[in-house]
């Protein structure tokens, strides 16, 4: 490992050193401010050594970890999201009865955990990394276990999660051995041994399907969705949003490395699988999600929806072939920058709505009634990120669906367009009711408070959001850049 | 020419004014903004029109403001047109409209929406002025939308009471049929042509129509419909009669002024078109004829002063449509500019009546006004002096024109000309009828007249204007054709003089001196009835239009067509109902369902083999 | 040789397996049914059927600690298996081998004085503990 290998790496490094920092700090001193500045500044000096580094050549560090462009795109994306998450906690946590440091030291490992997913390209790393990020993950979701209004939930939660994700990991954990046995490495890229495949190309198949089932569970593509909703609304809300916006981002980054960039021809076994499991997330993600009533229920349901829609871009770059795979790949790349983007905003709203009371997020939608009134610039981002979610032009969800609509127009997928298109109207009617129910009477006079902190983070994501759909030339390129 | 952008949006920037302070500002202040948005861009229209004078009147001019969308091979911009014929517009618009706007500030003072009122006028006079500014079809288009938009707010501007709700929607629903017979009119257009750019298509319709052929003749007839709904001529004239439930300066601005001559603008404005289609022409005019006819006889029955007044509107637009038929153009629009004036004149008159009877607008309660009325009097003889065509008048001068030209029209001339001097007999009849039952007589009520700066000089001014106005010289002669040459023989103008004087007589003796009432045809109940609901149009196209059209929407009343996307909604909500079921919280049976899941994808994944 | 020939060759020490367990199960299940003894006696149905008799309830709750303590074994005692692996290969790994153990040691350490600092080590209830607390505030 030579000096080069280490500064690329810094990013994962910095973000590793948090939580020892965290670790011995919490053992001497205990302050929420300064935990949650350290982890946030670590976090963003992680993201910007990622994006700075971007342009240079890329490292192998050891056979597990790549840090290419891509991975610095997305692996800075997903430490942004961390960052968006970290910083929404801090309110979040300061209003619960709950000890509170520990938060940051998991926040920051599940943040490890997925930027070791993103450059992982072999399967070793890839599991090394899943796991951290969920193990982590099982605990930040049941982290309000003593808070008396939301242990129930958060502790239902946590279980379900955890004992569900041991299931598709051990299903991933058997794929991975399988594909083992049928290469003779563990190297993404389908390095058959010279003398040919040691066992019969069955066990390539079956691997590989396995392995699927673990990637599906992480990316809550139907029929591996059950946990989605429970989870979704028993974590905390930030931890919702980690959920939906950086596993997502980790887990689909992986899914591009392992069917899209690497050899081995996986994403021909799995095409028939991977679009039935497209069909059913597009259309029964948004018919689950039509008359939900608990927001963050509905934002599960959506990033179902969402998540299904991304599968286009595999299906694309399988009936492509390599001509058109960087089409295929930047569409995917900008659609979960987007994504990540709408979905922070809007589960920083709802974390700090319900850092002002709980039955925002656990309770029905009839608690956000006239919000637009008593919290117009909150109710405003909620707003904007429906309206973004939806796909509605000059924000960033259009571009993501554009995106996705172009490509699947040129590979000619015409059933995965025409059900995509039938899942965004379906999807139109559960956005706009959010909208409609923050635009009515409000019932009560509750005034909301609102601290700078958080006006400015509110302000960033609402910029991202319709920086993104406003002027999308940059992003695109950066994309562009890191797919070569 | 540079400042003739500022024409139209001078009262654009006063509706956007009115609307965005409403309720914020004072009713002086809106006075200021709504009178005097107007009253600048009749200033600016003098500016403009001594720039086009001093250039030279045989010209024309068209400015360029910004594209506005571009469609194909269709190229749509905003860009304004002068010449003779729009110039003579704005005067019209501009200037009788800051009269109307002048009185209407004092008229309309205790109405509690009176901002609301002058932003509504303000757009309309916006939307007017950019109907005759336009330089293409598509903008001209707009504007004409504009103020049916206008009109109907207007109308419907008391809208606490359902009957004016009513009128108003029944005004726009009406004028909406002959909108879209003009809009088809203009594709049907820029198929043949190309183009709606204004100065081209007049340039190629003499080059690309045959004369009489099928396309100008189906181009020139889809237009002459749109016109026919916008100025309320036979057979979509009934709106207009309900029309004046809006407030009286509405009814003297929109359905007497300008909006209801915008149809004759029309006509005149793509002259090219309907040159090439006689057949056409030979329609307009007898469209014209028989509604100055129908609508003369329907005024001789009426008890409402305003709808008197509509009637006569309707009547009078008759003679100008008559008058294009004719090929007398310039004396068209000649008699549209007069007509403004003195209708204009007599609607205001009527208002301010009807401001000192409270609000009293039967005639047979009115009677001996003369007395406590002065100034209203002598206006509303000046105005119906005009209207029926005495020398010298204003009115005089343009009808008589308009009936020696039908005279030298070769073939049907002589006939349309007793037509028209026909509809000249009756005119004086019904308008003295008017004068003579408000104004002579016993007295049978005590009126308020209201007086002010707001009342007095406006009338006043119109009232001059409506009798000078004759002198006047339009600048059209260099946009339209002229009238054929020639010289009637001497006795049809002295029968033309004397017939509104023999009508003002039969009308003395059966109004004043209540003699002769035999010849108050309207004793046979029926035969009143029928004329009193002018002539059963409106009871005609109740049967056959409207109540067929209500029992459809009854029988349809769950809308069969919608049950489609209803069965998809409902097919929705049970999936939704049915995929929800499966998300029971229970945790073994979501690992079943990862289980069955994962061989599921193992099943699907091997077929791969 | 075959596919079909090939396939069997892979199979069946997998069928084989199955069988046998399959076979295991059966034998486990009807093994005592056949053999056990018939006699229905009350003394039969007692947890021990010679010994004493058992009094209270098996319903009782270990106290967490001693569930940490399991815990902290099995992370800082197989902290030793990662230490063996590298032991075997010291001279081949070098000083960058050395470091990587020592970073591994280190962040365990780390790990340790936190829980230590927590109090996670210390075997009393928190009931104690804060009778404890109170008696040091006396």
């Amino acid at each position: 490992m030579n000096w080069l290998a280490l500064t690329s790496l810094m990013p994962l490094l910095l973000v590793a050193s948090i939580s020892v920092i965290l670790l011995l700090l919490l053992a001497f001193i205990r302050d929420h401010k300064l935990t949650c500045w350290i982890t946030c500044l670590g976090l963003a000096m992680a993201a910007f050594w990622a994006f700075a580094d971007m342009g240079d050549a890329p490292q192998q560090v050891t056979p597990l970890l790549i840090m290419d462009d891509f991975s610095r795109l997305l692996g800075g994306t997903v430490l942004l999201v961390s960052l968006a998450c970290g910083w929404m906690s801090y309110t979040y946590l300061e209003t619960a009865d709950e000890i509170r440091e520990e938060y940051y030291i998991l926040l920051s490992l599940a943040a490890l955990g997925a930027c070791v997913l993103v450059a992982s390209n072999h399967f070793a790393s890839m599991f090394i990394g899943l796991e951290l990020m969920s193990v982590s993950l099982f605990a930040m979701v049941g982290y309000m276990a003593h808070s008396k209004q939301q242990a129930n939930m958060t502790l239902e939660a946590g279980v379900k999660y955890m004992v569900l994700s041991g299931v598709s990991s051990s299903f991933l954990l058997f794929g991975v051995a399988l594909i083992y046995a049928y290469a003779g490495n563990l190297n993404i890229d389908l390095l058959v041994a010279a003398e040919g495949p040691r066992l019969q190309s069955g066990y390539l198949v079956i691997g590989s399907a396995l392995l699927l089932v673990g990637v599906a569970f992480k990316m809550s593509w139907i029929p591996f969705h059950m946990w989605t909703p429970d989870v979704y609304q028993g974590a905390p809300a930030p931890v919702t949003g980690f959920l939906a916006g950086a596993v997502k981002v980790a887990v689909f980054a992986f899914a591009m490395r392992w069917l899209m960039m690497a050899q081995g021809g996986y994403l021909d076994l799995l095409l028939l699988g991977l679009t039935v499991m497209a069909v059913l997330s597009m259309v029964v993600g948004n018919l689950l999600a039509l008359r939900q009533n608990n927001l963050k229920r509905l934002l599960g349901y959506s990033s179902i929806a969402h998540m299904g829609y991304i599968i286009v871009t595999l299906a694309a770059s399988a009936t492509l072939g390599a001509a058109a795979l960087s089409t295929a790949l930047e569409a995917a790349a900008i659609y979960l920058i987007t994504y990540a983007s709408m979905t922070m905003l809007a589960f920083a709203v709802i974390s700090q709505l319900a850092a002002q009371d709980r039955r925002f997020e656990s309770g029905t939608l009839a608690h956000y009634q006239g919000l637009l009134y008593q919290q117009p610039l909150l109710a405003g981002a909620l707003m904007l990120a429906m309206l973004a979610l939806a796909g509605m032009p000059l924000t960033a969800g259009f571009i993501g669906k554009y995106y996705l609509v172009l490509v699947a127009v040129d590979s000619q997928l015409w059933l995965l367009l025409s059900l995509l298109v039938l899942g965004s109207s379906l999807g139109l009617y559960y956005y706009l009711r959010v909208i409609l129910v923050l635009c009515k009477t409000p019932v009560g006079d509750s005034r909301l408070t609102l601290g700078a902190s958080e006006k400015l983070l509110l302000t960033l994501l609402v910029a991202v959001t319709l920086w993104l759909g406003l002027y999308p030339t940059p992003a695109i390129q950066w994309v562009q850049l890191a797919i070569q | 020419m540079q400042q003739l952008w500022l024409i139209p949006c001078l009262p654009l920037v006063g509706f956007l004014l009115l609307v965005l302070g409403h309720g914020r500002c004072s009713r002086s202040v809106a006075r200021l903004v709504g009178v005097g948005s107007v009253a600048m861009a009749g200033l600016v229209t003098l500016w403009v029109a001594l720039d086009f004078y001093s250039a030279g009147a045989a010209q024309s001019y068209q400015v360029q403001l910004w594209p506005w969308f571009n469609a194909g091979t269709l190229e749509v911009s905003f860009g304004l047109y002068l010449d003779g014929l729009s110039l003579s517009m704005l005067f019209v618009i501009t200037g009788v409209g800051s009269l109307i706007h002048w009185y209407a500030s004092g008229y309309m003072w205790q109405d509690p929406d009176y901002q609301r009122f002058f932003a509504y006028m303000n757009l309309f006079v916006a939307a007017m002025l950019t109907l005759v500014l336009a330089d293409n079809l598509v903008l001209l288009f707009l504007g004409w939308e504009g103020v049916g938009l206008c009109s109907f707010l207007l109308i419907g501007f008391w809208h606490q009471d359902p009957a004016n709700g009513y009128a108003a929607r029944k005004a726009f629903v009406v004028t909406r049929v002959g909108d879209t017979a003009f809009a088809i009119g203009l594709f049907l257009l820029f198929r043949e042509l190309g183009t709606l750019d204004l100065p081209t298509i007049m340039a190629l319709a003499p080059e690309q129509f045959v004369m009489g052929a099928n396309r100008p003749t189906l181009i020139a007839a889809l237009l002459l419909a749109g016109a026919v709904g916008k100025s309320a001529q036979l057979p979509l004239h009934t709106w207009l009669p309900d029309a004046m439930a809006g407030p009286t300066p509405v009814s003297a601005l929109i359905h007497a002024a300008t909006m209801v001559t915008a149809g004759v603008y029309l006509i005149a404005r793509t002259h090219e078109v309907f040159l090439q289609a006689p057949d056409v022409l030979l329609v307009v005019a007898l469209i014209g004829l028989f509604t100055l006819l129908i609508s003369g006889f329907t005024a001789l029955n009426q008890t409402d002063i305003k709808r008197v007044l509509a009637y006569s509107t309707m009547s009078q637009i008759g003679y100008m449509f008559f008058a294009l038929g004719v090929g007398a153009w310039n004396e068209s629009v000649f008699h549209l500019m007069t007509h403004a004036l003195f209708k204009a004149l007599l609607f205001m008159t009527a208002g301010s009546i009807i401001l000192a009877m409270h609000h009293e607008q039967d005639i047979r309660s009115m009677g001996g006004l003369r007395r406590q009325l002065p100034v209203p009097f002598w206006c509303f003889v000046i105005g119906s002096a005009c209207l029926v065509a005495l020398p010298p008048t204003s009115g005089f001068f343009s009808k008589e024109a308009i009936l020696i030209a039908s005279w030298q029209l070769p073939g049907y001339g002589p006939w349309l000309w007793l037509g028209g001097v026909l509809g000249a007999f009756i005119t004086a009849m019904y308008s003295f009828r008017l004068l003579f039952m408000v104004f002579f007589g016993p007295q049978k009520a005590h009126p308020h007249e209201p007086k002010g700066w707001q009342f007095h000089p406006p009338l006043m001014i119109l009232g001059a204007l409506s009798l000078v106005a004759g002198w006047f010289v339009l600048p059209t002669a260099t946009v339209l054709p002229a009238s054929p040459a020639g010289h009637p023989p001497t006795w049809t103008i002295v029968v033309a003089i004397a017939m509104p004087l023999l009508g003002i007589g039969i009308a003395y003796k059966v109004y004043v001196r209540h003699q002769w009432q035999g010849l108050r045809f309207v004793q046979w109940q029926k035969l009143r009835q029928f004329l009193f609901q002018g002539w059963g149009f409106d009871g005609m196209y109740k049967r056959l239009l409207l109540t067929p059209f209500t029992t459809l929407a009854q029988v349809n009343r769950n809308d069969m067509i919608d049950g489609l996307p209803k069965l998809l909604i409902q097919l929705s909500r049970f999936l939704h109902g049915l995929f929800s079921q499966l998300q029971n919280g229970q945790l073994r049976f979501y690992i079943a369902t990862l289980a069955s899941a994962a061989i599921i994808v193992l099943a699907l994944a091997l077929k791969v083999l | 040789m075959t596919y079909g020939e090939e396939l069997i060759r892979h199979i069946w020490p997998l069928a084989l397996f199955l069988v046998m367990v399959g076979g295991l199960i059966v034998l486990m299940l009807t093994l005592p049914a056949l053999l056990g003894g018939k006699r229905v006696s009350r003394a039969v149905n007692e947890p021990y059927e010679c010994g004493i008799v058992p009094v209270g309830s098996t319903h009782f709750r270990m106290p967490i600690p001693f569930y940490l303590f399991a815990i902290f074994f099995v992370i800082f005692d197989l902290e030793v298996v990662f230490l063996f692996a590298w032991a075997v290969a010291v001279k081949e790994t070098g000083w960058l081998g050395f470091t990587e153990a020592l970073i591994f040691i280190l962040i365990l350490f780390a790990a340790l004085i936190y829980l230590w600092r927590l109090g996670a080590l210390d075997w009393r209830t928190s009931r104690q503990k804060l009778d404890l607390r109170n008696l040091d505030a006396r």
